[in-house]
């Protein structure tokens, strides 16, 4: 123990960059050293990556408890279906319809349902989704109902000279995780402009937002559509993986695993948002124990989020960050 | 055909009592939690359970068995409402929800984990066809009619004049208020929910003879059933939700009849949603609470 | 509250339970063994066809194993749980592709999920044998019509419909129908098929109605049925619920005054035994049932209650034989090389308790429906029917 190891200061290396490409490069790599079905694992969990970020705008940043998700998500499936199927329409053409469809009808939806106070909307948007699996059910002329529709093309891309067409799982993986980056980059620019900082604003006090000049209901509205957006995109990419949409698409379920991902993995972080969807439904995936259990899991999940853990990862995620930051 | 729609309007009544039932519980735990009970439907379903498995396994009589689903049910309710709902009083709606469909998945699935997730057939109860009005109605849809009646009865005068009923009409207008008065407030909102429960569990061990079969999911429809109409009579008003129930049931059968039953589930939500876009406090109440 | 510590101590509790699923999960199987992946819903609404499916699959695996094994070599069975639903059903297959190393798999029961499953199967070149599932579209987009990895060894909705319409419209006379049918592909699929073939039995249907899985109150569908002066009721519909549209039958007052023809395990025991009097006169054609008096079938009959204590429905039995049918594949082709076996399958000449089998070009069993009128409270055999499969042009 020589006087010189007291006197000079522990070195401190940011962490944060180095950690960030290691992470993309595992990322790229992942399909050479993961099998096929942990790739499916991912892929599914980016899937619903989609529209989680749309329920955390909704919920983790405007401070609005909405089901609907589920509604929208099974929209964008439909959509993007019945135009591969009937139209043979390319993939790219069927992902920006889906979720431009569940966008629109977002807003007829969203304008009566947000005059609504807290309790009454969440019921209203759980209405939406069951309305919405009634309708898939039962109009068949559109829809074949239960029967469903199968057979929904493998994304087939045509730049020019160059085609190919998206079959394998390796391979949907890829175009998942590119679909899934962009969102997260476009959500991470709607949180962290001045409408972001409104949202936040609203979610602490409205009145207030109000009494300030935000136009707290024009927010909320753009923001349930954009939501439902995010939430149609994720439906299309669905249906294409699976190549079959049923009414089933619209389930509870969906909108309890998309609040699970936002609460648990920190609501009003973006990387919370992320992390919940690897751990929550990668790891659902991955285990796939008897469907009991998991949902068993999932409801004492619930639980502890609500009353013990009301930030969900986040807090860990945060520090995580700061130790690769200051590395102390 | 007039006989046919007043036939059809008997029906309804048959299963709005069965809403009722389930309802009034449900519409009373929202007044003094301040919760959506999303669980509430499991109850119905640990009722119908408990009084199907004393029937099968221990051959019991149907009363009995009555009795014991729902005494299961109180038991689960006392667990429950010690460690989840009593702390969703005073927490913001969110909590109530997240918190009930958690306890509704774990009931939910523990069941099926322990029973398997195949139909049962329950066998009980008094299916004998009695003639009333010229049609036929299997003699406990009558029983169904009489308890519900008896319930909110009873219920009414409970709610006037005992102490119980009392300090649930305080907890349900002004809690902190209660706390000053000296009002237990934790202990209000634990024995609300359980008769809440026990009524949910009632509701399902009345039904279950002429539904016959008793399976782990069957609380989740029962609770999207009763959500509608909790919400058309006004969330917390008793009365209330005794005719939006009558009036769902009713107007699910004659859908059911004139349009086409793949439709009837969806008369409770579709009704629902005109509702809170038109009157979204609620038919009957005369201001907006919730 | 909890302290941070009691918080640590959570997560770390979870972690570990992760892991320990995780790592218990990894299935060795036996060194050799022909793997064997079963999809079934486990779980769900149609739980029960998936436990009888399976149940029947391990009864043959057991019986093949304890006369040596095909070709030396045991079979080791795994299975996946569709829960029903197309996701869970791909889910399940990938799962048994990637993680189990199966080679081949039987499977689904709901024609949705096996559409779902088939493109999956196709992909990893894994031999998907089709047990249960009615829906044509199967096997139109089978073989030449696509999957070649898909092969079906049940007879198609196609059939069925027809055989029901022709007896009850020949033999017992109805011209006017009610319908009342379980809302889902399998159920609206057939009652389509109905409507194609009744103008040519001079038929009409009065009242067409769907019920949702876990309807239980049919009061007012049956009084409407009742008023319509409707003959018979078709149905295609699911095992559990016949008993409670049976009981309510009963109370509205149509309980052997109007039958049920179709099919919905009317010929089921327990079912029967329900309300006697409003399955008496019932028509079914199904693919299977216990009394089916051929020597094969009645000793599985016998072996299957004897193991399991509980008499065998069409599921298992026709999973039990399929499991039978891949066994004689393998042992044709000499080895368990999975393309070697699909051709062996498509040549193959199988001697099942329903009599030959053999495949067409669209990978398509043929084989027969039986068709069955329930009398004095037992189901009476009238008489077994095979027809041609128009496939569509391409």
């Amino acid at each position: 123990m020589s006087p010189r190891d007291l006197s000079l200061p522990a070195p401190r290396w940011d962490l944060r960059l180095p950690f960030g490409i290691a992470l993309a490069a595992a990322a790229c790599l992942a399909p050479l050293f993961l099998g096929n079905y942990a790739l499916h694992a991912i892929i599914i969990a980016l899937i619903f990556l989609l529209p989680a970020h749309g329920l955390n705008l909704l919920v983790g940043y405007t401070g609005l408890l909405s089901l609907a998700q589920a509604a929208f998500f099974g929209i964008g499936a439909y959509t993007s279906a019945l135009m591969a199927v009937h139209f043979g329409t390319p993939f790219y053409l069927n992902l920006i319809a889906a979720g431009a469809v569940a966008g629109a009808i977002a807003l007829p939806l969203g304008i009566p349902a947000l005059r609504l106070r807290a309790t009454s909307f969440v019921m209203c948007t759980l209405g939406f989704v069951i309305i919405g699996q009634a309708i898939a059910k039962n109009w068949i002329g559109l829809t074949r109902g239960d029967m469903g529709l199968s057979g929904i093309p493998k994304p087939y891309f045509a730049l020019g000279p160059a085609s190919f067409t998206i079959s394998g799982t390796t391979s949907f993986y890829y175009l998942v995780l590119v679909i899934a980056v962009i969102a997260t980059l476009a959500a991470n620019l709607i949180v962290r402009s001045a409408a972001g900082r409104n949202m936040v604003a609203i979610r602490e006090n409205e009145t207030l937002a109000e009494s300030v000049g935000i136009p707290t209901w024009r927010y909320k509205l753009v923001v349930f559509m954009i939501s439902a957006v995010f939430a149609g995109l994720g439906g299309s990419v669905y249906a294409h993986y699976l190549t079959v949409v049923s009414p089933l698409t619209f389930q509870m379920y969906y909108s309890t695993t998309m609040l699970i991902i936002v609460l648990g993995g920190g609501a009003g972080t973006i990387s919370g948002v992320v992390f919940g969807s690897l751990l929550f439904v990668g790891l659902s995936e991955a285990l796939r124990v008897a469907p009991e259990v998991r949902m068993i899991a999932y409801g004492l999940c619930l639980l502890a989020l609500v009353f013990w853990f009301p930030k969900g990862f986040a807090p860990l995620i945060d520090r995580f960050w700061s130790f690769l930051k200051e590395r102390k | 055909m007039l006989s046919a729609i007043f036939e059809q309007i008997v029906n309804g009544i048959v299963s709005g009592s069965v809403y009722a039932i389930v309802a009034v519980g449900m519409t009373m735990i929202f007044g003094v939690l301040r919760a959506i009970n999303f669980a509430h439907g499991e109850y119905y379903m640990l009722g119908t359970f408990g009084a199907w498995f004393a029937i099968e396994y221990f051959d019991l009589p149907y009363p009995v068995a009555l009795v014991i689903g729902v005494i299961a049910t109180a038991v689960i309710a006392v667990v429950v409402g010690r460690f989840v709902m009593q702390r969703i009083v005073g927490a913001p709606p969110e909590t109530g929800v997240l918190a009930t469909l958690g306890i509704a998945l774990v009931l939910q699935n523990t069941v099926i984990l322990v029973f398997g997730g195949g139909y049962k057939f329950f066998n009980g109860g008094y299916i004998e066809p009695v003639s009333i009005f010229g049609f036929t109605l299997a003699e406990q849809r009558v029983l169904i009619i009489i308890v519900c009646i008896l319930v909110f009865v009873g219920l009414e005068l409970m709610v006037t004049y005992s102490r119980m009923g009392k300090a649930m009409r305080a907890v349900s207008q002004n809690i902190e208020c209660c706390a000053v008065v000296g009002i237990d407030v934790p202990q209000v909102a634990l024995r609300t929910f359980i008769l809440g429960a026990c009524l949910a569990a009632l509701s399902g061990v009345l039904t279950a003879p002429v539904n016959v079969s008793v399976y782990g999911g069957m609380g989740e429809i029962i609770t999207f059933k009763t959500l509608p109409v909790i919400i058309m009579g006004g969330l917390g008003n008793v009365r209330g939700t005794f005719f939006a129930a009558m009036i769902l049931g009713i107007a699910e059968s004659l859908v059911a009849t004139y349009v086409g039953l793949q439709f009837r589930d969806t008369v409770g939500f579709a009704t629902l949603m005109l509702v809170l876009m038109w009157r979204p406090h609620g038919l009957f109440s005369a201001q907006a609470r919730f | 509250m909890m302290s941070a510590l009691d918080r640590r101590a959570f997560c770390i509790a979870m972690g570990l339970i992760g892991l320990g699923a995780a790592s218990t999960d990894a299935r060795a199987a036996e060194d050799g063994a022909v793997r064997l992946g079963i999809v079934a819903p486990m779980s769900g609404p149609n739980s029960r066809y998936g436990s009888f499916s399976l149940r029947g699959a391990q009864l043959a695996a057991e019986e093949i194993n304890n006369a040596g094994g095909v070709g030396g070599r045991k079979i080791a069975i795994t299975s996946g749980d569709s829960q029903g639903t197309p996701v869970e059903g791909v889910s399940a297959t990938r799962r048994l592709i990637d993680l189990d190393k199966v080679d081949f798999i039987i499977g689904d029961v709901s024609s949705s999920v096996t559409l779902a499953m088939q493109p999956v199967a196709e992909d990893a070149g894994v031999l998907l044998l089709n047990a249960a599932s009615s829906n044509p579209k199967i096997t139109y987009g089978a073989g030449v019509g696509g999957f070649k990895w898909t092969f079906r060894n049940y007879p198609t909705d196609e059939n069925r419909a027809l055989v029901v319409i022709q007896y009850a419209a020949e033999k017992r006379g109805f011209t006017k129908f009610s319908v009342l049918s379980v809302d889902t592909d399998y159920g609206r699929a057939a009652v389509e098929f109905t409507k194609k073939y009744l103008p040519g039995f001079k038929g009409e249907v009065l009242t067409e109605d769907y019920y949702k899985e876990g309807e239980v109150d049919f009061r007012s569908v049956l009084a409407k049925i009742r008023d319509s002066g409707a003959q018979a009721i078709i149905m295609y519909g699911l095992a559990d619920t016949t008993p409670i549209i049976a009981r309510q039958m009963i109370e509205v007052g149509l309980a052997g005054k109007i039958p049920l023809i179709g099919n919905a395990e009317f010929n089921t025991e327990s079912t029967i035994k329900a309300a006697p009097k409003a399955l008496e006169g019932a028509v079914e054609a199904a693919a299977w049932l216990p009394a089916w008096d051929a020597p094969k079938s009645l000793a599985f009959v016998e072996k299957f209650k004897a193991k399991y204590r509980e008499t065998p429905n069409n599921h298992a039995y026709v999973h039990w034989e399929t499991v039978h049918l891949l066994a004689k594949a393998i042992e044709a082709a000499g080895s368990a090389d999975r393309a070697k076996v699909r051709d062996a399958l498509s040549r193959i000449k199988y001697d099942s308790a329903m009599g030959e089998v053999t495949f067409d070009d669209h990978n398509q069993a043929r084989l027969p429906m039986i068709l069955l009128q329930i009398e004095n409270g037992k189901p009476a055999i009238k008489g077994a029917y095979s027809a041609e499969i128009k496939y569509p042009a391409k």
